[in-house]
């Protein structure tokens, strides 16, 4: 199993490097812009927006303050959709890219049972999110010289373990749903949707007053990073995200041992 | 000889048409089993079932005396080698490091002398990335991974398809020099050739259903000359001759038969025929021999 999971990472070493690039230089950029906001600007620019734009601006009066800045401009919008799109390819590519290959074949004909190679590609996914997850922080991290400003390291490491958790749990429905049916058409689809459908439910129930009442639907609404930020963890959150987790979990035991592995 | 492979009644239905149709034979520890048919008659799916890829949609599959399951199919997989004509090996790979994966998935030594015997008999390029490795190399490395773990087992789909034919000769002593160790080896082949070259046993396979199980040998034997001749009056045949066709149309008759007996004997019947009008003679090949098997069983079926 460990051979099949070193496998997997050095399969996927570019993926993890250029995610990790892009996002880091993501926080970084971000986290260096916070600068451009003194001096009364965000007072103005809060004049300026109706009160509807904050669904996709988030709460402007969090950008006055460095961690709410970060939780709402980074964490809580750009983040979160580039971290989810990487799940999906990820996920995707692991899955039902590997199946339609005939590489999944090739592993399945090796003495590792479908069990094992299930821990082993789900453990790699999580472990990426995770590294991918780091490097963000690490940008960040790395422009805090340049903003002038401190921040206590908690509120990163909140931000950090609330995304990777909520990626880890996307990326687990979409590697559950890819795993068990094989179709690439349905895990794409999953994944968009639920990515997609997520950010939009949210951005627009900010101003849509009956998407209000259907915002629970949204992943992203169990991440509420600019309130994580300041300090305020829900736990009931966390333990969707965990409780998406175990049940994708459970899905993909019971149902891949069993089905056809498809032949190229 | 204890029965290393078993099918029962195996079966598998795609969207209510059946791929392999209640087929039911067994493999004995050592033989060398040839399993033959045309594109699509169901040599991959039923190979995929004793794999424990896809589930058969009924009857049972057994390998070493064990009713195979999907969930549990890895366990006999620790005693089988297996390779493709198409495997899908991991691109980003070299082909060493690929040998070294699956003798790490094995729990086996990844440079022993069997391995480097593979290495010797083959010369595959083992440096280069998998990716730039053209069909024939790729089948190589396949073709070696499937052996290196010196398995009791080794299931083979089309393996020599897009190998040189030197590499080709290769394989096959490969497979008569494992057949003597006493390694089991079920292949599918189109190179009907290398199939009654190397194998005990042929299975053939059509529509689905299995339709002859007999030792190569019969195969061969019924390989020779196929001679069709038109007369302006009748002829009887040469003694040994196996009569394919013998029709009137006209005034013509015309006799086809296949003859596999002394050159000279068909030298003097041929030279002892009278108002010929038209006479070809080919070779019967294992493939035509193939293709009257065939036929045969279809008329029985009629």
């Amino acid at each position: 199993m460990l051979n099949l999971f070193v496998h997997t990472l050095r399969e996927k070493r570019m993926f993890i490097f250029g995610w990790s690039l892009g996002l880091a230089l993501l926080g970084y950029l971000m986290t260096a812009m916070f600068t451009s906001f003194g001096g009364g600007a965000i007072d103005e620019l809060v004049e300026s927006l109706p009160a509807g734009f904050e669904g996709l601006m988030g709460d402007l009066q969090d950008w006055k303050q460095l961690p709410g800045y970060i939780g709402s401009q980074v964490f809580d919008i750009r983040f979160p959709i580039f971290i989810s799109i990487l799940s999906i390819l990820l996920a995707v590519g692991l899955t039902v890219g590997e199946e339609d290959k005939g590489q999944l074949r090739t592993l399945v004909s090796l003495p590792l049972s479908r069990m094992k190679i299930i821990i082993a590609k789900w453990t790699a996914i999580v472990l990426i999110c995770l590294v991918a997850t780091l490097a963000t922080v690490g940008g960040i991290l790395l422009a805090l010289p340049t903003t002038g400003e401190s921040l206590d390291l908690m509120v990163l490491v909140r931000l950090g373990l609330f995304t990777w958790l909520m990626v880890a749990a996307l990326a687990t429905v979409i590697f559950a749903v890819g795993l068990s049916t094989g179709k690439r058409s349905v895990t794409t689809t999953v994944g968009i949707v639920v990515t997609i459908g997520s950010f939009l439910l949210t951005t627009f129930a900010q101003s849509v007053a009956w998407l209000k009442d259907y915002e629970w639907l949204s992943f992203l609404h169990y991440f509420p990073a600019a309130d994580i930020a300041k300090g305020t963890i829900v736990w009931e959150n966390a333990l969707f995200y965990a409780a998406t987790i175990v049940v994708s979990l459970i899905l993909v035991f019971v149902v891949f041992p069993r089905r056809d592995v498809k032949a190229l | 000889m204890g029965v290393v492979i078993e099918t029962k009644n195996l079966s598998k239905v795609y969207a209510g048409v059946p791929a392999v149709d209640r087929a039911s034979f067994s493999v004995k520890k050592g033989e060398v089993v040839g399993f033959v048919g045309l594109n699509g008659a169901g040599k991959s799916t039923t190979i995929n079932m004793l794999m424990g890829f896809i589930r058969p949609s009924e009857g049972s599959v057994a390998l070493f005396g064990e009713e195979l399951t999907l969930p549990g199919a890895a366990s006999s997989h620790q005693r089988i080698g297996f390779a493709t004509g198409d495997m899908s090996l991991f691109d980003s790979m070299t082909g060493r490091q690929y040998h070294e994966f699956i003798a790490r998935a094995y729990g086996v030594g990844s440079q022993s002398v069997v391995y480097q015997h593979l290495v010797d008999t083959f010369d595959p390029q083992l440096d280069k990335k998998i990716s730039t490795l053209s069909r024939g190399n790729r089948q190589k490395i396949a073709l070696i991974a499937a052996f290196m773990t010196e398995p009791e087992l080794v299931i083979l789909d089309e393996p020599s398809s897009g190998l040189d034919p030197l590499m080709q000769q290769h394989f096959l002593d490969l497979v008569r020099e494992q057949a003597k160790k006493g390694t089991t080896i079920f292949m599918s082949s189109h190179y009907l050739n290398e199939v009654v070259d190397v194998c005990t046993r042929i299975l053939l396979i059509k529509n689905g259903k299995l339709v002859k199980d007999i030792p190569a040998s019969e195969l061969e034997a019924t390989s020779g000359k196929l001679v069709r001749v038109v007369t302006g009056k009748k002829v009887a045949p040469p003694a040994s001759a196996e009569v394919v066709e013998r029709e009137k149309h006209g005034h013509d008759y015309t006799l086809q038969f296949i003859y596999k007996d002394s050159p000279a004997v068909l030298h003097a019947w041929l030279g002892s025929l009278v108002d010929v009008k038209d006479m070809t003679i080919n070779d019967h090949s294992v493939e035509a021999a193939f293709d009257d098997l065939y036929d045969v069983k279809e008329a029985e079926d009629a």
